[in-house]
Formats: structure tokens, C-alpha cells, sequence
């Protein structure tokens, strides 16, 4: 347990392991765990940066897709009034028809039938007349069959 | 002489080191010897395992990056481990040296840290694992051609570098050298010396400030240094007096010994790795005090 040269030689040998490891160990390795570190922390920052732009691209979907339908919703609002606006509208159009030929052809039946009247009167007063007048022939004046034929049209 | 086996020169046997030297016969290796060696002996042993376990991280730490330098791929296996001990000296370096940027710091720490923990761990192996393979080895080897070795038994050969004081201390000298270097250039040799002259008492009694800052200066490399050795010594000590046990031809205390062994291996495992990192903290807290220019 003596002092001796063995404190200098043991001086020298850690000088020089030291310097081997500073020189040639202890850079290598840092730098790489340096280089891992910078991967790690950039790939972590990659993938919230891809969160964060996951979470902005649904909002905006669900952006559009509520935009989307509200605009459907309104297309079809409008569809629909149009719809029943057009089927109001010849609805209406039709019973117009409807009722103006209803009123033509009544107007056209009574005119018939005044016509038909008038003639049937027409006819049947002549027809009277001459039955009449075969039957009474000459007994009645020319006065008085004036004033029969008066008092017939006045009852017709 | 090392034939009969008393539990003195067992234990002696155990805090030896193959001490090599030069003496007024040349270089020899002769334990018998070691007084005349002076101060220029090496212990080899500890040199030995020093040297080994340094290379041995070096390697296996060279190794674990040159497999997967691409950082894209997850890093498996011993990278891992690695990587975890970077960290944590990064951390440590990070918290006791602040913004201070040096890059030799955390190296250093890097190598001081898994270098005295493996060296620490060789306390782990079976105390007379090692030395006694040692010894049939260079008994082998050595044994017609070397005439001090006359028997297994004396070739010493200490396996834990950190329970050799000359370890420890060294460790602690070169890093008091880099205090040193780092005092000067970061904060001028003129602050330097301030620092280490110009208080606690002022300008007018600096003879006294250089005495007692002085004591304060050396002190940290020596405490440094011999808190590892105590530590690892003391450990080292119990594990040859728990293996002692196995002597006593009684198979109730070779029981114990075993299982005192187990208990005292598993708790020696914190003293292992907190001595290795008491180091390890206190070499970057001297280093951020040399690069901190005080103001009193």
C-alpha cells in the first residue's frame, strides 16, 4: 500500500482515456442522440400539426355540409312552393274553364231553347191558325181573328 | 515460505500488489524486494485491471454507437445502455454545472463514472477467483524461469484497482491537474491567485489566506481520492474476512460465511455504484468551481 509510481501512471492512463472518450466516444453517441431527440420531437410536432389540420378540415366539412343543407332546404322550400303554386294555378285555370265552358254551354242551351221556343210558338201559332182557321174558316172576321190571335199570343 | 497458510499471510497475500520496480539489480517484480524499489515501482495489477476495464469501456462503448449511427432506427441492446449512462451523465453535468459550456466535462464524468464503476465491481468476483488463477498462471508460465516465483502462492496479484490508494489518488491528481488548468485559463492566473490568497481575511494578512485556502485546495483531490480507496478498501477487507471463515474446519460457520457473503455482496452493490457516482459528482462539482469566478 506504498505510494508510489503507480499514482503518475494511473494519472496518465485517465488523461488518456479521458481524451479517447472526448475525442472519439462521447461525440459520436451525443450526436446521435441529439439527431434521435430532433427526430422524435419534429415527428411528434408533425402529428399534432396533422391533428390540429384534421380538426380545421372537419370543421369546415361540417361547415359546408350544414351550408349544403340549408341550401337544400331552400331549394326544396322553393320547389315546393313552386309545386303547389303550379298546381294551384291550373287547379284554378281548369275550374276557370270548367265554369266558362259550364257558362257557354248554358248560354248556348237556353239560347237553344229560346230559339227552340220561339219557333215551336211560331210553329204552333201558325199551326193553330190554320187549324183554326180550317175550322171556323170565313166565320170569323178579320177583327176578330186579329184579336184571337192577340189574346193567343198574349197567353203563350 | 508461502507453503503453510495462516490467516495472516492470507490476508496479507490479499493486500499485496505485483509490485514491479528497479532496484540495484534492474527490474524485477520480486515482492521480497518492493523496499528497495523506492518510489519508482509500478503496481501492475492495478495498472493491470486499471487499463483493462478502461479499454474495455472504450471498446464497448465505441462499439454500441458504430452499430446504428442512423438515428431513425430505435436503438436496441447495449445501445440502450449507453445512451441511459449518457443521460445520466448529461443530467448530472446539466444540474451541478449549469450553463457553462465545456464539452471535455461530460466526457470526463462519462469516463471517471463507468470506469471506476467497473473497476469497483471487480470486488464483486470471488475474492480468491482471480488472484489464485493468477498465480497457477504465472506459476506455469513463469514459474522455472522467474526464481521469485516459487509457488502459486508468491505471485500477488490484486484484482480491485480502486482498493490501491495509488489509483484513487491519481484518478483524483489528474482531475486536481484539470482544476488547475481550468482555474487559470477560464478565470486568469491573476484571479487564480486571488482566489487562493486574497480571503478569508483580506490583502493584509496573505500569508495566512494562502495557508488556509491552500489546505482548503489540496484537500479536495485527497479527500477525492481516499473516500473511493476507504470505501472499496474497507469493503474489500470484509469479503476477506467473511471468506477467513471458510478456515475454521466447522461446516455451521462455513454456512454463515456463505451466506454472509450473499448479504454483504448484495449491499456492497450501492457501495459499488454510489461510490462511483460520489466521484463521478464531485469531479464536475470541483470542475464548475473552477470555472466559477467568485465575488466576496
Amino acid at each position: 500500500m506504498n505510494i508510489n509510481a503507480t499514482l503518475l501512471a494511473q494519472a496518465v492512463v485517465m488523461i488518456v482515456f479521458v481524451a479517447i472518450c472526448w475525442r472519439y466516444v462521447y461525440p459520436p453517441i451525443l450526436s446521435v442522440m441529439k439527431e434521435r431527440e430532433k427526430k422524435i420531437s419534429d415527428g411528434l410536432e408533425a402529428a399534432k400539426k396533422a391533428d390540429d389540420s384534421l380538426e380545421e378540415a372537419k370543421l369546415a366539412f361540417e361547415k359546408e355540409l350544414d351550408l349544403a343543407k340549408g341550401e337544400a332546404a331552400e331549394i326544396l322550400d322553393k320547389a315546393n312552393t313552386r309545386a303547389s303554386k303550379i298546381v294551384s294555378d291550373a287547379s284554378a285555370k281548369a275550374e276557370a274553364e270548367a265554369e266558362k265552358i259550364l257558362s257557354s254551354a248554358a248560354t248556348t242551351i237556353e239560347n237553344e231553347t229560346n230559339k227552340a221556343k220561339e219557333e215551336l210558338r211560331q210553329q204552333m201559332s201558325e199551326i193553330i191558325i190554320d187549324t183554326t182557321q180550317k175550322i171556323l174558316s170565313s166565320e170569323i172576321s178579320e177583327e176578330k181573328h186579329e184579336e184571337i190571335l192577340k189574346k193567343a199570343a198574349e197567353e203563350l | 515460505m508461502a507453503s503453510e497458510l495462516t490467516t495472516e499471510s492470507y490476508i496479507s497475500h490479499h493486500l499485496t500488489n505485483l509490485t514491479c520496480g528497479k532496484t540495484s539489480e534492474g527490474w524485477t517484480c520480486d515482492p521480497y524486494k518492493v523496499d528497495q524499489m523506492g518510489f519508482w515501482a509500478f503496481h501492475v495489477d492495478s495498472l493491470f485491471w486499471s487499463i483493462g476495464l478502461g479499454a474495455l469501456f472504450v471498446f464497448f462503448f465505441r462499439k454500441a454507437i458504430s452499430k446504428n449511427t442512423d438515428a431513425s432506427v430505435a436503438p436496441k441492446g447495449i445501445q440502450n445502455f449507453v445512451e441511459m449512462s449518457i443521460e445520466f451523465v448529461e443530467d448530472n453535468v446539466q444540474s451541478l454545472f449549469g450553463s457553462v459550456k465545456n464539452t471535455l466535462i461530460a466526457p470526463l464524468a462519462l469516463t471517471v463514472f463507468v470506469w471506476i464503476l467497473l473497476m469497483n465491481l471487480m470486488d464483486l468476483v470471488p475474492v480468491d477467483f482471480l488472484p489464485v488463477l493468477a498465480g497457477h498462471i504465472a506459476y506455469a508460465v513463469a514459474g522455472e524461469s522467474i526464481e521469485w516465483i516459487k509457488g502459486p502462492e508468491s505471485f500477488y496479484f490484486k484484482v480491485v484497482p480502486t482498493t490501491d490508494p495509488n489509483i484513487t489518488l491519481g484518478m483524483a491528481f489528474g482531475i486536481f491537474l484539470l482544476t488547475i488548468y481550468y482555474s487559470v485559463t477560464v478565470k486568469g492566473l491573476k484571479a487564480f491567485i486571488a482566489e487562493l490568497t486574497l480571503h478569508p481575511f483580506g490583502k493584509y494578512l496573505i500569508p495566512v489566506n494562502f495557508v488556509l485556502e491552500m489546505v482548503n485546495f489540496i484537500a479536495k483531490p485527497i479527500s477525492l481520492g481516499l473516500r473511493l480507496f476507504g470505501n472499496l478498501y474497507a469493503g474489500e477487507m470484509i469479503f476477506i474476512l467473511i471468506a477467513l471463515m471458510l478456515f475454521f474446519s466447522s461446516i455451521p460457520i462455513g454456512v454463515l460465511g456463505f451466506g454472509l457473503h450473499l448479504v454483504w455482496a448484495l449491499f456492497h452493490i450501492l457501495i459499488v455504484a454510489l461510490q462511483a457516482f460520489i466521484f463521478m459528482a464531485l469531479t464536475i462539482a470541483y470542475l464548475a468551481m473552477a470555472h466559477e469566478t467568485e465575488e466576496h
